[in-house]
C-alpha cells in the first residue's frame, strides 16, 4: 500500500507537470461544448458558408437535450478517447525503452502496486476530463435546448466513468504488453476502432462494454433498457481481467527495461 | 442572421487561447522537443485545438 | 556475506553468463573485470534481481529480499527529467521503506555527500553526464544498502568527473562493500580489493591483486638506451632472450634468467650511454590478457 501511494504521487506529479491536468480537460470541455453550439447556429453557419439557391429554406431538426448530450458523447468517444488512449498506451512501455523504469524495478516494488498507480493516475485524468466536459456540454444544453434532470444527468456521468475505468485498463494492459508503436495500435483498435465497428455493426448483440457510452446517454431519457445492468457487469469484469493481465504482463516484461 | 452571441462563443475562444499560450511557454522553457523547436511553433500557432494537444502528446521529450 | 552460485543466463543457445560462482565479503570490494560484451552487465542485473537468471543464485546472509539491500548505478542511469534531484532520491528512498519522515533528510545527506548540494532543487532534464552519475550514486546509497552495485561507474566520464568519481568510491569503499564492473582496467588497480575476470560469460581468475600478481605476473628488467642502434646492438649481444622497443631493451626475469647483479656487470662493459635501468611489472590489461590467453 506504500508503495502504491508514493507510485501514485510520483504519477501524479508527472500528469501535472507536463500539463496533462490542463489540456486534457479543456479539450474535453471543448468537445463538450462544440455541439451544442454549432447546432445552435447551425443555420447561420449554412447561410454563411453554403452558396444556398435564393428562397430555399433549411429546416433544421428541432434538437431535445438528449440529442445534444448524444453529440457530445460520440465526440468523446472519437476524438476524445484516441487522445486519451494515446497518451494511456505509453505510461509502461516508454519507460522501460527509456531507462527510468530501471532504478524503480531495482527496488522492492511490488508490480502490483506499480500497475495500480498508473491505472488511478490515468483513470483519474481521463474522469476528471469526462465530468468537466459532460458538464460543459450540459451547461450549455441547457441555456440552449431546454434542462435535463440533474440526478439523471450524473446517472449518466458517472456510468461514463465506467467506461473510462475499462477503457484505460485496456489501454494500460498493452502498454505493458508490447513496446509504445504497437500498444498504440492495438489499443485504438480494441477501443476507437471498435467503437466505430459496434456502431456499424453492433446490432445484432446487446450486451458489450463498447455499448456502455450509448447505453450511458439513454439513461438521460429514463426508459428501461433490459441490457444496461448486463452490459454494466461485463465491462466491469472485463476491467478487472485487463488489470490482472496487466500486472502479469508488467512483471513478465520488466528484464526489458533498458540498463 | 441573427446576431451572436458572444459571451456563448467566449469559452471557445478562451480555451483554445490557455491551449495556445500554454503550450508556447512550454516549448520555450522545455529543454528539448522530438524534432525541432519552431516546426513545432508553427504547428501550435497554426492549427486550432488540435495543434498544441499534438505538441503535448508527441512534442515533449519524456527522457 | 553475499553468496552467488552457479549464476546462469541463457538466450537461445548463446550463454551470456555460465555458471557464476564467488562470494562477497562485508565491507570489501570487489571488480568485475571483462571486455565488452563479457556478460558484466547481465550479470549485475541477474544479482540486483532485475533479470531472473536462467539457473543459480544469489544470497545474502540473513535478508529475505534482496533487492531490499541492494544498491544499484546502471552505466547510464536514466531519471525522469520533471522530478528534482531531491524528489527523486526522496522517492527512492521511501521506495525503499525507509520512513517518510526520515526520507527527505537522508536523501539531503547523500545528495550533500555526492557534491550536488547546489543542484538539489534542479530539475533532473537539466543534468550534465557527470551530475546524472553522482545523482546515480545518491539514489543507490540514499537507503544505507548493505551492497553496492555499480556497472562501469566511470567509464562513460570525461577526465575529470572520472577524477571525481573515483574519489567518491574510494570513500564509499570505506563504508560499504562494493561490487562494480569496469572494462578500464587501471580503475580497478586504483580501488584495489578483489578481482573477477569474466570472459565469454565464464569467470576464468580470481583473487586479490596481490594474489594474481604473484601468479601472474612475470617481472622484466627494462634498459634504456640513448639511440635505437645501441639498443639493437646490446640486444644482439645479450646472453639472455630480450626484446627491443625503440631504444628500450626488455629482459624477462625468469629461473636462468640474471639478477640485477648480473645485468649490471654486463652493462658496465659497454661503450654506450644508458640513460635508464628499471625492474618493470605488467599492467593489470597484460595480466587480464595473459590470463584469458591472447
Amino acid at each position: 500500500m506504500r508503495t502504491f501511494t508514493i507510485l501514485l504521487q510520483k504519477e501524479f506529479r508527472e500528469s501535472w507537470r507536463s500539463f496533462k491536468f490542463l489540456w486534457m480537460p479543456l479539450l474535453f470541455i471543448f468537445l463538450g461544448i462544440s455541439d451544442p453550439l454549432t447546432n445552435y447556429y447551425m443555420e447561420d453557419i449554412l447561410n454563411a458558408v453554403g452558396n444556398l439557391p435564393e428562397g430555399f429554406s433549411v429546416t433544421l431538426p428541432e434538437y431535445a437535450p438528449i440529442d445534444i448530450l448524444k453529440a457530445s458523447t460520440g465526440q468523446f468517444q472519437s476524438l476524445g478517447l484516441i487522445v486519451l488512449v494515446i497518451t494511456v498506451a505509453g505510461m509502461i512501455n516508454r519507460e522501460r525503452q527509456s531507462g527510468t523504469a530501471t532504478l524503480i524495478y531495482v527496488r522492492p516494488i511490488s508490480f502490483m502496486a506499480l500497475f495500480m498507480s498508473k491505472w488511478t493516475a490515468a483513470s483519474a485524468l481521463g474522469m476528471i476530463s469526462a465530468i468537466l466536459g459532460y458538464a460543459g456540454s450540459l451547461y450549455y444544453t441547457s441555456i440552449l435546448y431546454g434542462s435535463v434532470k440533474f440526478i439523471v444527468f450524473m446517472e449518466m456521468v458517472m456510468s461514463y466513468c465506467v467506461w473510462i475505468l475499462f477503457a484505460s485498463a485496456v489501454a494500460l494492459m498493452f502498454s505493458a504488453m508490447f513496446k509504445t508503436a504497437l500498444a498504440t495500435a492495438c489499443t485504438i483498435i480494441a477501443l476507437p476502432v471498435a467503437i466505430m465497428i459496434e456502431s456499424l455493426i453492433g446490432q445484432y448483440w446487446h450486451i458489450s462494454p463498447w455499448k456502455l457510452a450509448d447505453y450511458s446517454v439513454q439513461l438521460i431519457a429514463e426508459t428501461n433498457n433490459e441490457y444496461y445492468l448486463k452490459t454494466l457487469l461485463l465491462t466491469i469484469i472485463l476491467t478487472v481481467l485487463a488489470i490482472i493481465l496487466g500486472i502479469l504482463f508488467t512483471r513478465k516484461n520488466a528484464a526489458a527495461t533498458k540498463i | 442572421m441573427a446576431a451572436i452571441n458572444w459571451a456563448l462563443i467566449a469559452p471557445l475562444l478562451v480555451i483554445q487561447a490557455i491551449l495556445l499560450i500554454v503550450a508556447l511557454i512550454d516549448l520555450i522553457r522545455i529543454h528539448a522537443t522530438n524534432g525541432p523547436k519552431w516546426v513545432w511553433a508553427i504547428v501550435i500557432i497554426l492549427v486550432n485545438i488540435i495543434g498544441p494537444i499534438v505538441y503535448f502528446i508527441f512534442g515533449r521529450k519524456t527522457s | 556475506m553475499i553468496t552467488v552460485e552457479h549464476l546462469s543466463k541463457v538466450y537461445g543457445t548463446e550463454k551470456a553468463v555460465a555458471d557464476l560462482s564467488f562470494t562477497l565479503e562485508a565491507g570489501t570490494s570487489t571488480a568485475l573485470i571483462g571486455p565488452n560484451g563479457a556478460g558484466k552487465t547481465t550479470a549485475l542485473s541477474m544479482l540486483t534481481g532485475l533479470l531472473k537468471p536462467t539457473n543459480g543464485s544469489v544470497r545474502m546472509e540473513n535478508v529475505q529480499d534482496i533487492r531490499r539491500e541492494i544498491g544499484f548505478l546502471p552505466q547510464y542511469p536514466h531519471f525522469y527529467p520533471w522530478l528534482t534531484a531531491l524528489e527523486f532520491t526522496e522517492m527512492a528512498a521511501k521506495l525503499n521503506g525507509v520512513p517518510s519522515r526520515h526520507a527527505k533528510k537522508q536523501a539531503e545527506s547523500v545528495l550533500d555527500f555526492v557534491g550536488l548540494k547546489n543542484d538539489k532543487f534542479k530539475k533532473t532534464a537539466a543534468f550534465s553526464g557527470g551530475m546524472k552519475q553522482r545523482l546515480g550514486i545518491a539514489q543507490a546509497i540514499v537507503h544505507k544498502p548493505k551492497l553496492l552495485v555499480l556497472d562501469e561507474p566511470v567509464s562513460a566520464l570525461d577526465p575529470v568527473g572520472r577524477r571525481e568519481m573515483m574519489i567518491l568510491l574510494k570513500q564509499l569503499q570505506q563504508q560499504s562493500t562494493i561490487l562494480y564492473s569496469t572494462h578500464i582496467l587501471n580503475d580497478a588497480e586504483e580501488m584495489t580489493g578483489q578481482l573477477l575476470f569474466l570472459q565469454k560469460g565464464r569467470l576464468v581468475e580470481q583473487g586479490s591483486l596481490k594474489d594474481i600478481r604473484a601468479k601472474f605476473d612475470s617481472f622484466r628488467y627494462k634498459v634504456q638506451f640513448s639511440s635505437k642502434g645501441e639498443a639493437l646492438h646490446f640486444a644482439s649481444q645479450s646472453p639472455w632472450p630480450t626484446a627491443v622497443e625503440d631504444c628500450d631493451v626488455f629482459i624477462e626475469i625468469n629461473e636462468n634468467v640474471p639478477t640485477m647483479q648480473q645485468l649490471m656487470s654486463q652493462l658496465i662493459g659497454l661503450p654506450f650511454s644508458i640513460e635508464k635501468v628499471e625492474r618493470v611489472t605488467m599492467t593489470l590489461e597484460e595480466i587480464f590478457m595473459k590470463v584469458v590467453g591472447q
